[in-house]
């Protein structure tokens, strides 16, 4: 019988002998050799990396980028700052400031209410689509590449200016 | 106690209640609609449905409203019956079926009984596929939003306004599939408490017309427990903010004070936190460079050594202010920052309470009298929730009467409103002029203050001959002072009311008079006597001098440094008298939250926080002491003024505050050395209150965006503010479960997201909160036996040639100074005018809109007039604190010019 305390709890752990080294591995040089001849291998074989950003990958149709605001067909902004989608952000990113559409915006605004203000923290974003799934107005979907990188982080701060999407015309 | 089975387990309920009463209080989740605890049932929305058993044996059972059905002993229900959650979930859809589901767009989404009752029921899928009903929507003035289409026809709109509230201009119209509830036309919602359609809506057709303007979601504010300060009532509020800015004021039950519903002062008043007058920066006339604390302190500290100070109190600043302010300037030096009149008038209001015979009532002693009599009092005006609980009153006896007589309970409310009709308990009203209450009353009569004492002192005296005997009253005085006595000695719980409205200490005291002979005669009497505001109380009881004295000292030379807290002198004495004043003060220094015309004159302007700024208490007209919390941290200086008072006296040198620092340390202070303010420290729990090692969260658990809210200003999260003075914490992080009743920051319980979460804080629906309704008085009658009555003795009012007695009229929208800085209440403020009697502007041949020249003490005024029917002659109103009417120590009388007739 083991004594107890040397059980593991996990029952995984393996007591490894250490046996002292032989003539061969304590001169080294097979295994230098051995290790070159794998990378000389890989010099002949296909490459596993692509030269971002010059070339890219194929995203999968459910890769999550950076979100944009959307416009109805009649390029009308979509969003009513309902808030749901900041209410169901993990990651506590998302904020707005909701207004009141005035007499003579209907044409820029699809509902009673818009979002005046609204800004996503990006460096905080963990990009799990939440807030696509929470918006039910169809007004935000992260169907938009990855987010560059940036050396200030102001920069992250991503306003309509940057997540609505363009009218088209 | 009887013994009801829920699902076929015993429970212990109240009789009398009814059953959907019953469930809610057991704790269970039944959805209704159409029932409120304050209003009562009338069966309208059918969806409290519940099945209902004759005996054990009965396995069919019938579907019953629980809301019309009273509890009885061993009597069988059941939630959870098959039957009933299909029929309850099929009066869901159907009310549904026209419903918008514009819950992205609503202001009410995440704060709705609609949406809460609907997941509660299980409705998630939309059947019906036809056209819904559409309505035209209306406007509805500056305080409220109009959506019809979101509407469920559960009718507590109009129980509340029209039946509860009183108000003429909302209806139900139509019929069938096209019942609209709103105003004949477009226009402004009269009724002075029709903000709360916005919490007794269960949908989104009334929503709050002024956070519409700066929209957000109930769970995206940081929300803190706050009191009102638009008058001495003292509603318990909750006041709610995001991105620095007050968003939302909604009312928080006080079941003492002021049950669910609070004025639309109280609830539209709020917008000068955020207004542009805000003094939020650090002023010093000469030195612009001065703008951070310190060297503030060390400027106004020099200042303050130099020479000999005197300090100016406030009735509208929290105890502590006031304490700290006449701790700095010593005792001696304490002045009262009001009106001389005003503080005759309170402080006798004091000596009252305090020696007298009488207590003050609470709200529900309010609604319960059997007899009420009102001296002087505008009380829509001056008290405005007082006379929400008026209304309930006068229909409370012969509702009672009726409910014995029939067999119908009390909560019947068609049933009981049908058999009452105009029947109403006797309220006498007797008031300078026309004023609202006179819509309850049995009989009004209109007569000058002097005149309005002597019948009060006539009243007492036929009520008890040792109160002295009032001559000359005519003939028609003295037949109604004979009956309003004869039915005040029917009542059993009759509550006598006056206050400062009339401006008269004789009709104050002719109030007392009638209560303690009242009480002599063993009456289970009340005596509530109004003062104007928040803390005008809580000021009297601190004590100190009258404002004339601080002026004379500084005339005289006795001082030279003036502090003044959170006041507006011109608001307070004669435009003259406060130039003098301020002038020939060396140095003025103002702590104060708004510019007005004193900080003008200032040298010395220190941004002090506003009610959502800081923490303090607040003694209440009733006597009671109440605590209200800090909602945010503003940016810059701004901060609570007994804290800059405090480290005012530190830089002095002063040391008297020196081991004060957070406001635990205040309130016990204060309640230590002064013996009238005991008790102070027990109305909410310490600072280091904890529920399982935590604070109280003023966010709620789903607040939004706090790692993007402040991302433009410091894209690090900044860490939160902490709040030592208060066991509420400033993030969501900490309890939220059920705090103590005087700190709940918001009403929320799962799966009840809207003000109707109520129901889980109370021990039963609609009664006091869990650990006792929050406050606590400090004013009870003393314990002689026999009143010491007044023997004052009036002279008949005289009406005197070219002069007029004028009284101050006071506006609920209006007169306050800070509410008015909304724009919705500014909206609806009076017309600078002079009222007087028709008969008297005839005479000297002025019509309406005629300018009225006149000289009140030594002092040239040009007011306009309107004229009334129904004043009595000799004596005018003029509404005060108005923009544009000067300051007039009223009442007195004024002089006229003689009119130039062409
Ligand atoms: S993707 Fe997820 S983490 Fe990012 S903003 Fe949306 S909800 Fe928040
Ligand atoms: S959930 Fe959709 S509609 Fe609502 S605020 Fe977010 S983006 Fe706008
Ligand atoms: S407006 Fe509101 S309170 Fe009135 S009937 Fe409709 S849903 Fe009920
Ligand atoms: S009655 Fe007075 S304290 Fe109550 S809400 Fe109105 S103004 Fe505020
Ligand atoms: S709540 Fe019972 S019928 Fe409406």
């Amino acid at each position: 019988m083991e004594k107890l305390e040397n059980i593991s709890l996990t029952g995984r752990k393996k007591v490894l002998e250490k046996k002292p080294m032989n003539f061969l591995e304590r001169i080294y040089l097979p295994s230098i050799v051995q290790g070159l001849a794998i990378t000389f291998k890989h010099l002949f074989k296909k490459k596993a990396t692509i030269q971002y950003p010059e070339q890219r990958r194929e995203f999968s149709v459910n890769f999550r980028g950076i979100h944009s605001l959307k416009r109805d067909e009649e390029g009308r902004e979509r969003c009513t700052a309902c808030g749901l989608c900041a209410l169901s952000c993990p990651a506590e990113a998302i904020t707005m400031i909701a207004d009141e559409r005035k007499p003579g915006e209907e044409h820029l605004y699809r509902e009673e209410k818009y979002a005046a203000v609204y800004e996503i923290n990006m460096l905080r974003c963990i990009f799990c689509g939440f807030c696509e799934e929470a918006c039910p107005k169809q007004a935000i979907y992260l169907d938009g590449d990855i987010a560059p990188a940036d050396v200030d982080r102001k920069n992250f701060i991503y306003g309509k200016d940057k997540l609505l999407e363009p009218l088209l015309k | 106690m009887a013994t009801l089975f829920i699902d076929n387990a015993p429970y212990q309920v109240k009789e009398g209640k009814n059953l959907l009463e019953a469930c809610l209080s057991l704790g269970f989740d039944l959805p209704y609609f159409c029932w409120h605890p304050a209003m009562g049932s009338v069966g309208a929305c059918r969806q409290c449905a519940v099945k209902s058993f004759r005996d054990e044996e009965d396995t069919r059972g019938k579907l019953v409203m629980s809301c019309m059905e009273p509890v009885r002993d061993q009597a069988r229900i059941s939630i959870q019956d098959a039957e009933a959650v299909g029929f309850r979930a099929g009066i869901i859809e159907w009310l549904m079926t026209n419903h918008p589901h514009d819950c992205a767009v609503c202001d009410e989404g995440g704060s709705c009984h609609l949406q809460d009752m609907t997941v509660m029921t299980g409705h998630n899928y939309r059947r019906f596929r036809f056209n819904k009903r559409t309505y035209r929507n209306q406007d509805l003035g500056p305080f409220l939003n109009h959506e019809m289409n979101r509407c469920i026809h559960c009718y507590r709109c109009i129980r509340f306004y029209k039946d509860y509230a009183g108000g003429k201009d909302l209806d139900a119209m139509g019929a069938h599939n096209h019942v609209y509830f709103g105003r004949s036309e477009d226009g402004v919602l009269e009724n002075e408490f029709s903000g709360n359609l916005a919490e007794v809506c269960p949908t989104g057709v009334f929503t709050d017309k002024s956070l519409k303007q700066h929209y957000t979601r109930k769970w995206d504010m940081t929300h803190a427990p706050s009191l009102c300060q638009g008058c001495a009532m003292g509603c318990n509020i909750i006041a709610s903010e995001r991105y620095g800015e007050l968003r939302q004021i909604s009312s928080r039950f006080n079941g003492e004070v002021n049950g669910y519903f609070i004025c639309d002062r109280g609830r539209f008043g709020y917008e000068f936190v955020n207004s542009e007058d805000r003094i939020r920066e650090i002023g010093v006339k000469g030195k612009p460079e001065i703008k951070d604390r310190d060297s503030l302190l060390r400027t106004a500290a020099a200042r303050i050594r130099e020479g000999s100070v005197l300090g100016i109190g406030s009735p509208r600043a929290s105890l502590e202010s006031n304490f700290a302010l006449r701790k700095l300037v010593g005792e001696d030096n304490f002045y009262h920052g009001v009106a001389d009149t005003e503080f005759d008038l309170v402080n006798l209001t004091l000596r009252i309470l305090k020696e007298g015979t009488v207590r003050t009532p609470t709200l529900p002693e309010i609604e319960s009298a059997d007899a009420i009599l009102i001296l002087g009092e505008d009380l829509i005006n001056t008290a405005p929730r007082m006379v929400l609980a008026l209304r309930q009153a006068v229909r409370r006896g012969p509702g009672e009467a009726l409910s014995a007589r029939m067999n119908v309970p009390l909560w019947q409310d068609a049933a009981i409103r049908q058999a009452i009709q105009q029947d109403k308990a006797p309220l006498f009203s007797i008031t300078p002029y026309p004023v609202r209450q006179d819509e309850l009353a049995t009989k009004s009569l209109y007569e000058s203050p002097d005149d309005i004492s002597r019948i009060g002192f006539a009243i007492a005296h036929a009520i008890d001959p040792d109160v002295t005997e009032i001559k000359r009253l005519s003939d028609e005085e003295r037949m109604w002072t004979a009956h309003m006595a004869a039915v005040l000695l029917r009542a059993e719980r009759p509550l006598i009311i006056s206050g400062y409205g009339a401006g008269s200490e004789a009709v104050i005291k002719s109030a007392a008079d009638v209560a303690w002979a009242l009480k002599k005669s063993g009456k289970d009497v009340r005596l509530s006597l109004t003062v104007p505001e928040c803390n005008s109380m809580g000021l009297a009881m601190m004590g100190g001098h009258r404002l004339e004295s601080a002026l004379d000292a500084v005339a005289h030379g006795h001082a030279d440094t003036v502090i003044i807290l959170e006041n507006d002198l011109y608001r307070r004495a004669e435009k003259t008298l406060v130039d003098e004043f301020l002038q020939k003060s060396r140095h003025v220094i103002l702590l104060d939250q708004v510019y007005h015309q004193t900080a003008e004159e200032a040298d010395v302007i220190i941004p002090a926080g506003t009610f959502a700024e800081a923490d303090g208490t607040l003694i209440s007209g009733e006597g009671r002491a109440q605590r209200f919390y800090q909602v945010f941290v503003p940016d810059g200086p701004v901060q609570e003024s007994w804290r800059w008072l405090q480290q005012l006296a530190e830089a002095c040198g002063n040391r008297t505050l020196s081991h004060l620092r957070i406001l635990d340390d205040f309130v016990l202070e204060i309640a230590k050395t002064c013996p009238q303010f005991e008790g102070i420290e027990h109305i909410a729990p310490p600072s280091d209150f904890r529920i399982g090692a935590q604070k109280i969260a003023r966010q709620p658990h789903r607040y939004s965006g706090r790692t993007a809210k402040e991302a433009h200003i410091q894209v690090s999260e900044r860490k939160p503010p902490s709040d030592e003075d208060s066991p509420l914490s400033f993030t969501m992080e900490g309890y939220h479960g059920i705090p103590p009743s005087a700190v709940v920051p918001f009403f929320w319980a799962p799966g009840w997201n809207s003000i109707q979460s109520i129901n889980k804080y109370q021990i039963e629906v609609g009664g006091p909160l869990h650990d006792g309704d929050p406050g606590r008085r400090l004013i009870e009658p003393g314990d002689a036996h026999t009143p010491v009555f007044f023997a004052e003795q009036a002279a008949p009012f005289p009406i005197r040639p070219d002069c007029l007695y004028l009284i101050p009229q006071y506006a609920i929208f209006g007169t306050e100074e800070f509410s008015v800085h909304s724009p919705g209440i500014a909206s609806r403020s009076p017309a600078a005018a002079i009222t007087v009697a028709r008969a008297d502007a005839d005479s000297w041949g002025l019509r309406d809109g005629d300018l009225l020249e006149f000289q009140f003490n030594g002092q040239e005024y040009k007011l306009a007039i309107q004229t009334n029917q129904q004043y009595p002659r000799g004596m005018g109103t003029l509404p005060i604190g108005l923009k544009g009417v000067p300051f007039m120590d009223l009442p007195g009388w004024i002089r006229l010019k003689p009119v130039e007739r062409s």
